[in-house]
């Protein structure tokens, strides 16, 4: 098929060029259906990457097949310079692969402040109470959750539910940032206060992102790269601006063309 | 709010330590055993209570339960292992049972590992009555605690327990307890960041194991004798009913259930097997009526009284209007997802 990949993106603002994770040739497969096929990747250190493609594209695949909650069937995955493939999402998650869950990424019955604690745990599993305390208030702070540190996260509105996952996943600080459609159900006042988050953490806790979305405007605005995805293969790499006018993604969401 | 969880740290030392030197003015024998029966009790459903904090019941609390008094009881009759030795050995082997029962069970969760639980129980208590050197059927006789107590095994037994509610408790506190209730909440979340999922819920299990098999030994030790009827499934669901009804998101659920409901079929006693009739009514009356328990009846009744007084956190808390956030972003809206 046309699988294309335009890889060259000089124009990738703050992102650097040295590779963060890698997947080559990486398969699933469920019983018959072939999730994900033969997809090449790769994550920069410090972009945003976005990861798009219609639904049953393979994008929530290809999230669980990084972060280790999946099995590949076959090809591999790199991370930060190790060979990762077949490691659990425990193993995954303390070489510094940090993700969300599309459906709630947090603790509804605990306190703001005990959300952003387990983050905190798992990023200093040997680290006392008061250092555990200022990796707490530190995010907390950067993400704008102070005020409601003592609050129960279930009883919070959705915006700062969200806000509360991303701190949650940051918290441990880690290399990369895999965010699962963190705009769903979010006003426009609350996806601009979320990108501006994104944009913070990668500034300053160095992560780097890795974006799945529906929300097409907020991932042109705030992505370096965007990888397509279209029935589980690569369609389209490339800078927001390429992928805008690149004629199989655009065919691919708003279906083929006349004579294509 | 740190003020309040601090005080219900205090509030639970002084209970557990008045309710303790209270047994020491009962007299007669029978209110003295009731008094060591609702301490075994109450630490049973402290130990089930200990691991719904990771959102699984725990069926399995009777064979725990049960591996401890045998354990202990072989011990002391069979190795004429001291008493000491032999009470902390019924904890260990039913915590080293439960280590490796639940890294292979844990992988399960909700009714799957109920219902592992409940069959391990009734094996357990198959398996003695088959072990002729564990007596059998007819049950392992002469468990007798040194005679050197005098009369002060009941605050011996009743004091171990107290001790071991509020260890429960702090660990339930402590950093390690908020992995727990965390993994009740949302295990992905916590695997995501690194946290070893399993393993938590093993050594919870472990813990709350431990405690039951404890438990277990004081159980054989009071009664003198044990039989492998004493340990079988009923056993869990009497515990379980414990938990319900004295509600099970308070440290003081376990105590209130266990001293209430045994206080109550001391009572019902006399009406026979109309007793176990009695243990179930107040199950399903527990959970129709006071899904919260007893306890969060009283908490109830304290707030209509102190308006004032802030909620305990947990489900308890959930229950009310939530306080309105600092600076919302933009309406109240609960989604699940």
């Amino acid at each position: 098929m046309d699988k294309r990949n335009i890889e060259t993106s000089p124009g990738a603002g703050a992102a650097g060029h040295e590779v963060l994770a890698r997947v080559t040739n990486l398969t699933r497969r469920f019983g018959g259906l072939v999730a994900v096929s033969d997809l090449n990747m790769e994550i920069r250190r410090q972009e945003i990457l976005g990861l798009i493609g219609p639904n049953g594209a393979g994008k929530s695949t290809t999230f669980n097949l990084i972060s280790g909650f999946f099995k590949p069937s076959s090809g591999r995955l790199y991370f930060d310079g190790k060979d990762m493939t077949g490691k659990s999402a425990l193993e995954i998650s303390r070489a510094g692969l940090v993700r969300t869950f599309q459906h709630g990424s947090l603790m509804r019955s605990m306190s703001v402040y005990e959300n952003i604690l387990i983050g905190a745990i798992g990023a200093l599993p040997r680290g006392t109470k008061k250092e555990r305390a200022a990796r707490v208030e530190e995010t907390a702070e950067m993400l704008g959750l102070g005020p409601y540190l003592n609050e129960i996260a279930g009883t919070l509105p959705h915006g700062i539910q969200r806000l509360i996952s991303i701190a949650i996943a940051s918290a441990p600080r880690p290399k990369l940032l895999c965010l699962d459609e963190p705009l769903t159900g979010l006003n426009q006042t609350e996806v601009m206060t979320t990108l501006g988050v994104f944009e913070k953490i990668r500034q300053v806790f160095g992560c780097t992102i890795l974006l799945v979305e529906h929300n097409m405007k907020a991932v042109m605005q705030i992505c370096d790269r965007i990888v397509v995805l279209h029935h589980g293969q690569l369609l389209a790499t490339g800078t927001p601006d390429e992928i805008r006018h690149d004629d199989t993604v655009v065919s691919a969401y708003l279906g083929k063309r006349h004579g294509d | 709010m740190h003020k309040i969880f601090h005080n219900q740290q205090v509030f639970l030392t002084l209970t557990l330590a008045i309710l303790s030197l209270g047994s020491l003015l009962l007299r007669d024998a029978y209110s003295i055993n009731l008094a060591i029966w609702m301490a075994l009790a109450a630490l049973c459903a402290a130990s089930l209570r200990f691991v719904t904090l990771i959102g699984e019941l725990n069926f399995a609390i009777a064979a725990f339960y049960g591996i401890g008094a045998y354990g202990a009881g072989a011990a002391l009759t069979v190795y004429n292992i001291p008493f000491l030795p032999a009470l902390l050995l019924g904890g260990v082997i039913a915590a080293l049972v439960s280590l490796v029962f639940g890294y292979v069970t844990l992988k399960t969760k909700g009714p799957y590992f109920l219902l592992i639980g409940f069959a391990f129980t009734e094996v357990m208590r198959i398996l003695y009555a088959r072990s002729d050197w564990l007596g059998g059927n007819s049950g392992m006789v002469g468990i007798f605690p040194p005679s050197g107590f005098g009369n002060y095994f009941p605050l011996f037994a009743i004091g171990l327990c107290s001790v071991m509610i509020l260890a429960l408790y702090l660990i339930e506190r402590s950093s390690f307890g908020k992995i727990l209730i965390a993994i009740r909440d949302n295990d992905n979340v916590v695997l995501s960041v690194g946290i070893n999922v399993h393993l938590s819920k093993v050594v919870c299990f472990g813990i709350a194991s431990f405690v039951a098999g404890i438990g277990g030994s004081l159980h054989g030790f009071t009664n003198n004798v044990i039989s492998p009827g004493d340990f079988g499934f009923l056993l869990s669901t009497f515990t379980l009913a414990y938990l319900k009804v004295g509600g099970e998101n308070s440290p003081f659920g376990p105590l209130l259930g266990s001293i209430v409901l045994l206080a109550l079929g001391s009572v019902a006693m006399g009406m026979g097997a109309g007793e176990h009739i009695f243990y179930g009514a107040a199950i399903v009356i527990a959970v129709l009526l006071f899904p919260n328990g007893l306890v969060g009846i009283f908490s109830w009744g304290y707030k209509k009284l102190f308006s004032h007084a802030e909620s305990k956190g947990g489900k308890v808390g959930q229950m009310h209007e939530p306080r309105p956030a600092a600076k919302p972003l933009h309406k109240k809206e609960q989604v699940n997802g």
